[in-house]
């Protein structure tokens, strides 16, 4: 556990795993939006029957946790001077199913749920969780978690709540809790098909499905109660071409907070059809030569630039404790003007999109480069209260069982003035990457780096041939300060990119347009 | 195809059991006989609690304090032919049983496949009766946070001694866990351990706007395991200061030190493609080749499940299977690769164990700084960033960390520099293996030595 590498691998889970996020803002405002604002006179609220009349009017997922419930897990939180509190309570249900060699013959489900308690003093936290959904063992950890702080005189916990549930970015008309396996089945047969038919050299093809129907519920000390459904979903297709006894492999993967109906003909024939040309244009890649290269990131997933070089690094933790190396950073011009960078919670069905974050303040869209300068940290609510801002709606955990952090959310840049082509031809000799497996950083030091699995050389301003399997590195201001072209085709990727920080892993979305970055390192071959 | 014809699990009451071990096996036997009774055929169910607390402290105050019992029910069902495999953190007694009963009824619309079976008791094996001391009962008894907070201070002290820190944080971690196994065919295991660490992590200011930052933890089993938190932060100081300054190399082909710590990525790697999944998917560069030199010579390794006090020690793997040293590498040969039943069957390979556990090498004469010290030139790599390998091919590349080295001396840190290469000519380039094997992680990796490998930089 403690030896893993601590900070933010970043991967693509068709091959390993990991992830971004941001954004901050305020919230209050956004109670309100949802499906109703409703308090409760405390002794309704306090009446200790199963299905509390508030969780039961929202159709809240915890009929357990009445708001009679919360308000004494919140008193027993502050009881001990805590300054803020608050109740997690999360319900999950995964499914899987794997198709391999021809047949479906393997499915999963997994049903979790629990809630997370914790006490605030300043900085400090205590946190506890359980699975055990009784009063008995929720008061329990109430009072581990509690134990942050001593001696101060108890808050007040609320007695009524206001109720909100922004449900705005990825509602489904049909949730995939209503969802039979039967109607899963007959796409991932259809997808095999089609990569299959795509050419002879496929030799082999694997499919992985799977769709998540998450609930959280959240209560804060000051008053508030958020419930948020999320859905999640993602279809990854792995490949095997095989030819005159060479074997390569590649894949390709959607994901979003999207249900069935998103898997249209058109999205099966893409991820397949990505899949196979990823797998077969290895067949001629080469390793590009070693060293300091200019490097032309393709639309999409590059973002992972972003992710890698500087997204992490604004997390505001880092920087309230001094450890990023865009600590002093804020306000200062760290890019060219043609630079914008955005995290944002409000992408319509995004895999990073998020109605409310972890910590009960509204999703939103966050800018935290504006033409070249460093404009916002990604805060959770401790750091905002450090900076003295709104928060961002950046808090975010990978479960009950964690404390949320700073999280990136679905972060990528606006467009630049430039053409693809013209970004292309300006390039000597250099390398375009195109897909993406992982990436990491290093927070003090700024260095990062990511994996590219395709891509292409370029020479004399063309492409010349395909590349494969190149790991770039680069110090996160110093690649910034290089961005010296982007074009007009930015977009989001709908990869299944997750997020890893401090042991958490969260999903996020990335994207970029067509951008030129004079200089990094090339993990390349010199003949 | 040949699913067991399943009898009710013997109930092994074992007197010594304690209390979590005899209930987790009454879940887990419980989770058992309600599949079969909804017509499941045969299935394998885990039942498992434990506690985890950790305590930080940054730049003198406590930071977080989390305390948490977790617990679980997981269970794989085979019916009709069919298989699937579910978990659940609900142990309400209906709520399990609803579980189940659409668990059941979800596996009867996959396709049957007859290579999906609960291994034999006898492909499963006697569980071994190895005393693993996996076991440290003042940890399992409970948390004394006075005592974890004067250890955090001690490493406080000497992380914030240092003038240019700019953020210290000491960490205390502990746990224990329980879990029981029980098949339809009369297994019934289970296994207790615990575990403690100390962590120390320091961020120095550099020129410029650098802050280099490093991290040691060190722990084990039992609380005897610790190191004193003097040392353990001067290493980590150590290491961070060793990182101040640090400037991009030269692009070259050179020879490569890995340390002891940075090894066991690399071996990471190497083995990730040694698994009949892999095999059998046309995804791995080792297909085929079990009984060949792939290697060079210097490279011994075992997995070794049955090492005491280890940090993946166990009795049975994942699927009952008894465990049991596997010689995975010997003089550069590669002996076996993990082959469980499902793949097994599917790959005609037989059966070893599913899943690695602790990785141990054969030693050779001298340590990091010893190798060092001969070197006239090479790359020392102390970490890696980022970078990948393709299981398929063996090619990969990678982010590091280190210095140079001239004339046997260390010089400055160097960082921003990848190699890239393919793994079995990485490894068949292997030159020497240290006395020196990290014993922090499951991997027990010494130093290795690697002779002209590309390096990219400046």
């Amino acid at each position: 556990m403690p030896l893993a590498p601590r900070h933010s691998p970043l991967a693509d889970p068709a091959r390993q795993g990991a992830a971004l996020t941001t954004s901050r803002r305020a919230l209050i405002s956004g109670i309100a939006s949802g499906v109703g604002l409703l308090s409760l006179p405390a002794s309704l609220a306090g009446c200790a029957k199963p299905g509390g009349l508030a969780a039961l009017e929202l159709g809240s997922p915890f009929p357990e946790l009445d708001h009679g419930l919360l308000s004494r897990l919140l008193s027993t939180l502050s009881a001990r001077g805590a300054t803020g509190a608050d109740v997690y309570a999360q319900r999950a249900r995964r499914n899987r199913l794997r198709l391999e060699d021809g047949i479906i013959s393997s499915a999963s489900t997994t049903i979790d749920q629990g809630v997370g308690l914790r006490a605030l003093l300043g900085d400090k936290a205590g946190y506890a969780f359980t699975e055990d959904l009784s009063p008995a063992a929720l008061e329990a950890a109430a009072r581990t978690a509690a134990a942050i702080a001593n001696s101060a005189p108890a808050q007040s916990a609320p007695q009524a709540f206001q109720v909100g549930a922004p449900d705005r970015h990825y509602r489904l008309a049909l949730p995939w809790a209503e969802v039979g396996v039967d109607q899963k089945l007959p796409l991932i047969q259809r997808v095999e098909a089609i990569a299959k038919g795509l050419d002879p050299r496929v030799s082999r093809v694997s499919i992985t499905w799977s769709d998540d129907d998450e609930s959280v519920l959240l209560a804060t000390l000051d008053g508030r109660v958020l419930i948020d459904r999320r859905p999640m979903t993602r279809l990854w297709v792995e490949v095997t071409a095989t030819q005159n006894g060479r074997s390569f492999s590649n894949s390709s993967n959607v994901a979003g907070r999207e249900g069935l109906a998103w898997y249209t003909e058109d999205r099966l024939q893409q991820v397949a059809r990505e899949a196979v040309e990823r797998t077969l244009v290895l067949f001629d890649a080469r390793r590009p030569p070693a060293g300091e290269l200019p490097v032309v990131l393709a639309a999409g997933a590059s973002g992972i630039l972003l992710h890698e070089a500087i997204g992490h690094g604004l997390e505001a933790d880092f920087n309230r404790k001094k450890t990023s190396i865009y600590a002093d950073m804020l306000g200062q011009s760290i890019a060219p003007e043609l630079v914008t960078i955005v995290d944002s919670a409000t992408e319509p069905h995004a895999r990073g999109a998020l109605n409310v974050d972890d910590e009960g303040n509204e999703g939103q869209r966050t800018v935290l480069v504006e033409r070249g300068k460093l404009v916002s940290y990604i805060h959770d609510a401790t750091s905002a209260k450090h900076y003295g801002v709104a928060p961002t709606g950046n808090g975010r955990r990978e479960s009950f069982r964690h404390v949320p952090l700073p999280r990136m959310r679905c972060t990528f840049m606006e467009d630049g003035p430039h053409s693809v082509d013209e970004i292309i031809s300006s390039v000597q000799r250099g390398i375009i990457a195109e897909t993406f497996t992982n990436g990491q950083v290093q927070i003090g030091a700024g260095d990062f780096t990511f994996y590219i699995k395709n891509g292409w050389m370029i020479e004399g301003g063309k492409r010349a041939y395909p590349i494969k399997d190149v790991n770039i590195i680069g110090n996160g201001p110093e690649a910034l300060r290089r961005v010296s072209m982007a074009a007009n085709d930015g977009r989001l990727d709908s990869g299944g990119w997750t997020c890893g920080k401090d042991g958490q892993s969260v999903p996020v979305s990335q994207g970029l347009p067509t951008v030129r970055v004079d200089r990094l390192t090339v993990g390349g071959e010199s003949v | 195809m040949s699913e067991p014809i399943t009898a009710a699990p013997s109930t092994v009451v074992n007197p010594a059991l304690g209390p979590d071990e005899a209930e987790l096996l009454s879940r887990a036997e419980q989770a058992v006989s309600s599949a079969l009774r909804l017509g499941a055929r045969g299935a394998r169910a885990s039942a498992r609690s434990g506690r985890e607390v950790e305590l930080r402290l940054r730049d003198g105050e406590i930071e977080k304090l989390q305390d948490a019992g977790s617990r679980g029910l997981s269970i794989e069902l085979y019916v009709d032919g069919r298989y699937s495999s579910h978990s659940t953190a609900d142990l309400r007694p209906d709520a399990v049983e609803a579980f189940l009963r659409d668990a059941v009824a979800l596996t009867r619309a996959l396709a049957p496949d007859p290579h999906r079976r609960l291994p034999s008791a006898a492909e499963r094996g006697a569980v071994p009766t190895t005393a693993l001391d996996l076991v440290d009962e003042e940890v399992a008894a409970g948390f004394d946070k006075d005592a974890a907070e004067a250890l955090l201070r001690r490493s406080d002290a000497v992380l914030r001694g240092h003038a240019q820190a700019i953020s210290a944080t000491s960490t205390w971690s502990q746990s224990t866990g329980t879990w029981a196994t029980v098949t339809s065919d009369g297994l019934a295991v289970t296994e207790r351990s615990t575990s403690a660490w100390l962590g120390a992590e320091v961020t120095l200011k550099d020129a410029g706007d650098a802050r280099p930052e490093e991290w040691d933890w060190r722990g084990g089993r039992q609380r005897s395991a610790l190191p004193a938190p003097e040392l353990l932060a001067e290493s980590a100081l150590r290491m961070a200061v060793a990182r101040l300054g640090a400037k991009k190399g030269p692009s070259q082909r050179t020879r490569l030190i890995v340390s002891p710590r940075a090894a066991g990525n690399l071996i990471g790697h190497l083995l990730r493609p040694a698994s009949a999944a892999a095999v059998q998917q046309g995804k791995s560069f080792l297909a085929g080749k079990v009984g060949q030199p792939l290697f060079s010579p210097q490279l011994s390794l075992v997995d070794d499940p049955l090492l005491p006090r280890g940090l993946a020690s166990r009795r049975v793997d994942g699927e009952g299977i008894a465990a049991a040293r596997l010689p995975i590498i010997e003089g550069g040969v590669l002996r076996a690769i993990y082959v469980d039943t499902y793949y097994g069957s599917k790959a005609g390979l037989k059966t070893t164990t599913g899943s690695p556990s602790n990785r141990v090498f054969a030693l050779g004469n001298a340590d990091l700084d010893h190798h060092v010290g001969q070197a006239k030139r090479a790359v020392l790599v102390t970490s890696w960033l980022g970078g990948n390998s393709d299981p398929t091919t063996g090619d990969f590349s990678l982010g590091l960390r280190g210095h140079l080295i001239e004339d046997g001396h260390l010089g400055g840190p160097i960082g921003e520099m990848n190699v890239t290469g393919n793994l079995l000519t990485l490894f068949a380039s292997l030159s020497a293996v240290g006395n020196d094997p990290y014993p922090w992680s499951s991997t027990r990796s010494p130093t290795l030595v690697f002779e002209d490998v590309q390096l990219s930089g400046a």
